[in-house]
Protein backbone atom coordinates (compact mmCIF):
# COMPACT_ATOMS: atom_id res chain seq x y z
CA UNK A 1 0.00 0.00 0.00
CA UNK A 2 1.08 3.66 -0.81
CA UNK A 3 2.77 4.87 2.20
CA UNK A 4 0.47 7.19 4.71
CA UNK A 5 1.45 11.03 4.06
CA UNK A 6 1.20 13.47 6.10
CA UNK A 7 1.09 17.71 5.49
CA UNK A 8 4.72 17.46 7.82
CA UNK A 9 5.41 14.92 4.61
CA UNK A 10 4.22 17.06 2.03
CA UNK A 11 4.95 20.30 2.69
CA UNK A 12 6.82 20.62 5.94
CA UNK A 13 4.12 22.54 7.18
CA UNK A 14 0.77 21.53 8.52
CA UNK A 15 -1.45 24.66 7.39
CA UNK A 16 -2.38 23.61 3.90
CA UNK A 17 -3.16 20.15 4.59
CA UNK A 18 -5.75 21.88 7.19
CA UNK A 19 -6.57 23.80 5.07
CA UNK A 20 -8.10 21.37 2.55
CA UNK A 21 -10.06 19.87 5.14
CA UNK A 22 -13.58 20.61 4.28
CA UNK A 23 -14.77 22.05 7.84
CA UNK A 24 -12.34 24.52 7.54
CA UNK A 25 -14.28 26.25 4.72
CA UNK A 26 -17.16 28.88 5.90
CA UNK A 27 -16.94 31.60 3.18
CA UNK A 28 -16.74 31.81 -0.94
CA UNK A 29 -13.03 33.25 -0.25
CA UNK A 30 -12.59 30.31 2.17
CA UNK A 31 -13.50 27.74 -0.08
CA UNK A 32 -12.11 28.60 -2.78
CA UNK A 33 -8.64 28.76 -0.30
CA UNK A 34 -9.49 25.01 0.39
CA UNK A 35 -9.45 24.22 -3.07
CA UNK A 36 -6.51 25.23 -3.87
CA UNK A 37 -4.74 23.97 -0.40
CA UNK A 38 -6.80 20.34 -1.88
CA UNK A 39 -5.04 20.53 -4.82
CA UNK A 40 -1.82 21.46 -3.51
CA UNK A 41 -1.96 18.46 -1.07
CA UNK A 42 -3.89 15.93 -3.94
CA UNK A 43 -0.57 16.76 -6.22
CA UNK A 44 2.02 16.30 -3.72
CA UNK A 45 0.75 13.01 -2.84
CA UNK A 46 0.44 11.81 -6.78
CA UNK A 47 3.85 12.98 -6.92
CA UNK A 48 4.94 11.25 -4.15
CA UNK A 49 3.13 7.69 -5.10
CA UNK A 50 4.33 8.30 -8.73
CA UNK A 51 7.89 8.42 -7.48
CA UNK A 52 8.12 5.40 -5.91
CA UNK A 53 6.72 3.67 -9.32
CA UNK A 54 9.10 5.81 -11.28
CA UNK A 55 12.05 4.55 -8.54
CA UNK A 56 10.86 0.62 -9.29
CA UNK A 57 10.76 1.21 -12.85
CA UNK A 58 14.48 2.68 -12.80
CA UNK A 59 15.21 -0.27 -11.15
CA UNK A 60 13.97 -2.50 -14.07
CA UNK A 61 15.74 -0.36 -16.38
CA UNK A 62 18.88 -0.55 -14.44
CA UNK A 63 17.83 -4.85 -14.38
CA UNK A 64 17.81 -5.04 -18.03
CA UNK A 65 21.15 -3.38 -18.48
CA UNK A 66 22.81 -5.55 -16.70
CA UNK A 67 21.33 -8.46 -17.94
CA UNK A 68 21.31 -6.73 -21.82
CA UNK A 69 23.80 -9.46 -23.09
CA UNK A 70 23.66 -13.06 -24.38
CA UNK A 71 24.35 -15.60 -21.63
CA UNK A 72 24.74 -12.78 -18.73
CA UNK A 73 24.40 -15.97 -16.19
CA UNK A 74 27.23 -17.83 -17.52
CA UNK A 75 24.44 -20.77 -17.75
CA UNK A 76 23.07 -19.75 -21.73
CA UNK A 77 20.82 -17.17 -20.45
CA UNK A 78 18.92 -15.18 -22.76
CA UNK A 79 18.92 -11.24 -22.48
CA UNK A 80 16.54 -8.69 -21.04
CA UNK A 81 14.90 -7.08 -24.36
CA UNK A 82 13.06 -4.02 -24.26
CA UNK A 83 9.56 -5.41 -25.22
CA UNK A 84 10.12 -7.15 -21.70
CA UNK A 85 11.21 -3.58 -19.60
CA UNK A 86 8.27 -2.07 -21.34
CA UNK A 87 5.84 -4.75 -20.61
CA UNK A 88 7.24 -4.53 -16.76
CA UNK A 89 6.97 -0.95 -16.25
CA UNK A 90 3.51 -0.78 -18.01
CA UNK A 91 2.61 -3.50 -15.06
CA UNK A 92 3.88 -1.08 -12.73
CA UNK A 93 2.81 1.89 -13.75
CA UNK A 94 -1.10 -0.05 -13.95
CA UNK A 95 -0.73 -1.70 -10.42
CA UNK A 96 -3.09 -0.03 -8.52
CA UNK A 97 -1.93 2.06 -5.09
CA UNK A 98 -3.39 -0.65 -2.60
CA UNK A 99 -0.54 -2.88 -3.78
CA UNK A 100 2.59 -2.66 -2.47
CA UNK A 101 5.55 -2.47 -5.37
CA UNK A 102 7.23 -6.00 -5.63
CA UNK A 103 10.87 -6.82 -5.74
CA UNK A 104 12.28 -7.46 -9.22
CA UNK A 105 14.58 -10.34 -10.38
CA UNK A 106 15.87 -11.50 -13.93
CA UNK A 107 14.74 -14.65 -15.35
CA UNK A 108 17.24 -17.20 -17.49
CA UNK A 109 14.69 -17.06 -19.65
CA UNK A 110 15.09 -13.20 -20.64
CA UNK A 111 11.91 -12.46 -18.33
CA UNK A 112 11.44 -10.11 -15.60
CA UNK A 113 10.31 -11.60 -12.22
CA UNK A 114 8.07 -9.27 -9.72
CA UNK A 115 8.07 -10.37 -6.86
CA UNK A 116 6.08 -10.23 -3.59
CA UNK A 117 7.81 -12.12 -0.79
CA UNK A 118 6.43 -11.58 2.79
CA UNK A 119 8.80 -14.70 3.57
CA UNK A 120 10.29 -17.90 2.89
CA UNK A 121 6.44 -19.64 2.74
CA UNK A 122 4.18 -16.62 1.41
CA UNK A 123 5.32 -15.77 -2.10
CA UNK A 124 4.02 -14.18 -4.72
CA UNK A 125 5.85 -14.19 -8.45
CA UNK A 126 4.46 -12.77 -11.38
CA UNK A 127 6.84 -13.52 -14.80
CA UNK A 128 6.48 -10.46 -16.75
CA UNK A 129 8.20 -11.16 -20.77
CA UNK A 130 7.89 -9.68 -24.17
CA UNK A 131 4.53 -10.82 -25.02
CA UNK A 132 1.30 -9.92 -23.10
CA UNK A 133 1.23 -13.45 -21.01
CA UNK A 134 2.08 -13.23 -17.57
CA UNK A 135 2.89 -16.72 -16.39
CA UNK A 136 2.65 -16.28 -12.01
CA UNK A 137 2.71 -18.53 -9.22
CA UNK A 138 2.48 -18.69 -5.53
CA UNK A 139 3.16 -20.16 -2.11
CA UNK A 140 1.05 -19.29 0.95
CA UNK A 141 1.94 -21.57 3.87
CA UNK A 142 0.61 -24.87 2.26
CA UNK A 143 -1.70 -23.68 -0.47
CA UNK A 144 0.41 -23.19 -3.73
CA UNK A 145 -0.31 -23.08 -7.35
CA UNK A 146 0.43 -21.39 -10.74
CA UNK A 147 -1.31 -19.74 -13.92
CA UNK A 148 -1.60 -17.57 -16.89
CA UNK A 149 -2.95 -14.19 -17.59
CA UNK A 150 -3.42 -11.80 -20.60
CA UNK A 151 -2.10 -8.29 -19.53
CA UNK A 152 -3.71 -5.35 -21.73
CA UNK A 153 -0.66 -2.97 -21.06
CA UNK A 154 -3.06 -0.84 -19.02
CA UNK A 155 -5.00 -3.12 -16.30
CA UNK A 156 -3.54 -5.89 -14.07
CA UNK A 157 -5.48 -8.80 -14.55
CA UNK A 158 -8.22 -9.14 -11.95
CA UNK A 159 -7.11 -12.92 -11.17
CA UNK A 160 -3.38 -11.52 -10.37
CA UNK A 161 -4.83 -8.62 -8.37
CA UNK A 162 -7.24 -11.02 -6.60
CA UNK A 163 -3.79 -13.47 -5.43
CA UNK A 164 -2.41 -10.38 -4.37
CA UNK A 165 -5.12 -9.51 -2.45
CA UNK A 166 -5.13 -12.96 -0.37
CA UNK A 167 -1.73 -11.93 0.73
CA UNK A 168 -2.36 -8.84 1.97
CA UNK A 169 -5.05 -10.01 3.55
CA UNK A 170 -3.71 -12.80 5.22
CA UNK A 171 -1.15 -10.21 6.23
CA UNK A 172 -3.39 -8.11 7.84
CA UNK A 173 -5.22 -10.64 9.99
CA UNK A 174 -1.85 -12.05 11.17
CA UNK A 175 -0.90 -8.84 12.73
CA UNK A 176 -4.70 -9.09 14.62
CA UNK A 177 -7.31 -6.92 15.76
CA UNK A 178 -5.57 -3.89 18.19
CA UNK B 1 31.89 -43.81 -8.00
CA UNK B 2 32.71 -40.98 -9.28
CA UNK B 3 35.62 -38.80 -10.39
CA UNK B 4 35.22 -36.44 -7.25
CA UNK B 5 35.04 -39.45 -5.17
CA UNK B 6 30.95 -38.91 -4.41
CA UNK B 7 28.21 -41.75 -4.88
CA UNK B 8 27.35 -41.82 -8.16
CA UNK B 9 23.57 -41.60 -6.76
CA UNK B 10 23.01 -38.01 -4.98
CA UNK B 11 21.34 -38.68 -1.59
CA UNK B 12 18.00 -37.39 -0.40
CA UNK B 13 19.55 -36.37 2.71
CA UNK B 14 22.35 -34.43 0.64
CA UNK B 15 23.09 -30.30 0.73
CA UNK B 16 22.69 -29.31 -3.12
CA UNK B 17 24.39 -25.51 -3.47
CA UNK B 18 22.92 -22.89 -5.78
CA UNK B 19 25.55 -20.47 -5.97
CA UNK B 20 24.08 -16.84 -6.20
CA UNK B 21 25.98 -14.97 -9.11
CA UNK B 22 23.15 -12.44 -9.61
CA UNK B 23 22.43 -9.58 -6.55
CA UNK B 24 19.11 -9.75 -7.52
CA UNK B 25 18.10 -13.06 -6.92
CA UNK B 26 18.21 -12.94 -2.79
CA UNK B 27 17.68 -10.39 -0.12
CA UNK B 28 19.04 -11.19 3.38
CA UNK B 29 16.23 -12.98 4.11
CA UNK B 30 15.27 -15.41 1.29
CA UNK B 31 16.18 -16.45 -2.21
CA UNK B 32 14.39 -15.12 -5.36
CA UNK B 33 12.67 -17.84 -7.09
CA UNK B 34 14.25 -16.73 -10.03
CA UNK B 35 17.56 -17.98 -8.88
CA UNK B 36 16.46 -21.90 -9.46
CA UNK B 37 15.12 -21.52 -12.67
CA UNK B 38 16.39 -23.64 -15.41
CA UNK B 39 18.87 -22.62 -18.24
CA UNK B 40 16.53 -22.02 -21.46
CA UNK B 41 19.46 -23.77 -23.49
CA UNK B 42 20.28 -26.96 -21.04
CA UNK B 43 16.62 -27.16 -19.69
CA UNK B 44 19.08 -27.53 -16.25
CA UNK B 45 19.10 -25.68 -13.37
CA UNK B 46 23.34 -25.98 -12.08
CA UNK B 47 24.05 -26.87 -8.01
CA UNK B 48 26.84 -28.55 -6.65
CA UNK B 49 26.63 -30.94 -4.08
CA UNK B 50 27.89 -29.08 -0.82
CA UNK B 51 26.98 -27.77 2.21
CA UNK B 52 26.97 -24.74 4.11
CA UNK B 53 29.62 -26.02 6.17
CA UNK B 54 32.90 -25.85 5.76
CA UNK B 55 32.28 -22.11 4.30
CA UNK B 56 35.67 -21.57 2.86
CA UNK B 57 35.81 -25.03 0.83
CA UNK B 58 31.96 -24.18 -0.20
CA UNK B 59 33.40 -20.44 -1.77
CA UNK B 60 36.73 -22.27 -2.72
CA UNK B 61 34.15 -24.26 -5.26
CA UNK B 62 32.04 -21.65 -5.99
CA UNK B 63 34.65 -19.38 -6.77
CA UNK B 64 35.89 -21.89 -9.36
CA UNK B 65 32.15 -22.79 -10.63
CA UNK B 66 31.88 -18.86 -11.64
CA UNK B 67 34.63 -17.91 -13.04
CA UNK B 68 34.79 -14.29 -13.80
CA UNK B 69 31.43 -13.71 -12.58
CA UNK B 70 30.90 -12.18 -8.97
CA UNK B 71 29.93 -14.77 -6.52
CA UNK B 72 27.78 -13.34 -3.79
CA UNK B 73 26.56 -16.70 -1.75
CA UNK B 74 24.72 -19.81 -2.38
CA UNK B 75 21.19 -21.05 -1.55
CA UNK B 76 21.32 -24.40 0.49
CA UNK B 77 18.64 -26.95 -0.25
CA UNK B 78 18.18 -31.16 0.72
CA UNK B 79 18.31 -33.40 -2.35
CA UNK B 80 14.73 -34.39 -0.95
CA UNK B 81 13.79 -31.12 -1.61
CA UNK B 82 14.09 -31.20 -5.23
CA UNK B 83 12.46 -34.71 -5.69
CA UNK B 84 9.42 -33.72 -3.30
CA UNK B 85 8.91 -30.92 -6.53
CA UNK B 86 9.01 -33.78 -8.46
CA UNK B 87 12.32 -32.79 -10.09
CA UNK B 88 15.11 -35.14 -10.68
CA UNK B 89 18.56 -34.58 -9.34
CA UNK B 90 21.98 -36.25 -11.02
CA UNK B 91 25.54 -36.17 -10.79
CA UNK B 92 26.91 -34.28 -13.85
CA UNK B 93 30.93 -34.05 -13.63
CA UNK B 94 33.16 -32.27 -14.43
CA UNK B 95 33.25 -30.04 -12.53
CA UNK B 96 33.83 -32.42 -9.67
CA UNK B 97 30.76 -32.23 -7.32
CA UNK B 98 28.81 -30.64 -10.08
CA UNK B 99 25.37 -32.16 -10.18
CA UNK B 100 22.02 -30.51 -11.96
CA UNK B 101 18.31 -30.59 -11.33
CA UNK B 102 16.27 -31.54 -14.37
CA UNK B 103 12.90 -32.45 -15.33
CA UNK B 104 11.45 -29.46 -15.48
CA UNK B 105 7.87 -29.07 -17.05
CA UNK B 106 8.69 -27.94 -20.52
CA UNK B 107 5.95 -28.59 -23.48
CA UNK B 108 6.29 -26.78 -26.23
CA UNK B 109 2.15 -26.52 -26.28
CA UNK B 110 1.89 -24.06 -23.85
CA UNK B 111 5.06 -22.62 -23.06
CA UNK B 112 3.28 -19.66 -20.89
CA UNK B 113 1.90 -22.10 -18.92
CA UNK B 114 4.98 -24.36 -18.19
CA UNK B 115 7.00 -21.86 -17.46
CA UNK B 116 4.18 -20.51 -14.55
CA UNK B 117 4.45 -24.50 -13.66
CA UNK B 118 8.56 -24.00 -13.38
CA UNK B 119 7.78 -21.07 -11.18
CA UNK B 120 5.69 -22.44 -8.57
CA UNK B 121 8.20 -25.17 -8.15
CA UNK B 122 11.24 -23.02 -7.99
CA UNK B 123 9.96 -21.13 -5.47
CA UNK B 124 8.90 -24.68 -3.47
CA UNK B 125 12.83 -25.16 -3.72
CA UNK B 126 13.69 -21.63 -2.18
CA UNK B 127 11.68 -21.96 0.37
CA UNK B 128 12.85 -24.90 1.95
CA UNK B 129 16.57 -23.31 1.54
CA UNK B 130 15.55 -20.54 3.31
CA UNK B 131 17.96 -17.38 3.70
CA UNK B 132 20.78 -17.33 1.33
CA UNK B 133 24.18 -18.20 3.10
CA UNK B 134 26.11 -15.16 1.95
CA UNK B 135 29.88 -14.53 1.81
Amino acid sequence: MPETISARDVLGLTPPYALALERSAVSTEARAVRQAASEVVERAERTRTFGRKAEAISQIWALANECASRDWNGEGALPIGQLAVFEAAAFIRALPEWIPLPEFAPEPDGSISLDWIWSRSRVFSVSVGPNDRLAYAWLDGTDRGHAVARFDGERVPDRILEGIKVFLQSANAAVGPR
Amino acid sequence: MLPSGLAELVADEEDLARFLTQSNHFNTEVVKPAALLPSPKTRETSVFRHGPSPLNTLWAIGLEAVGTRPLYGAAIFKAAVVRDASLTVEPKEPPPRHAVILKWPWMESDPDLQKAKRKELAILIVSAAGAPVLR
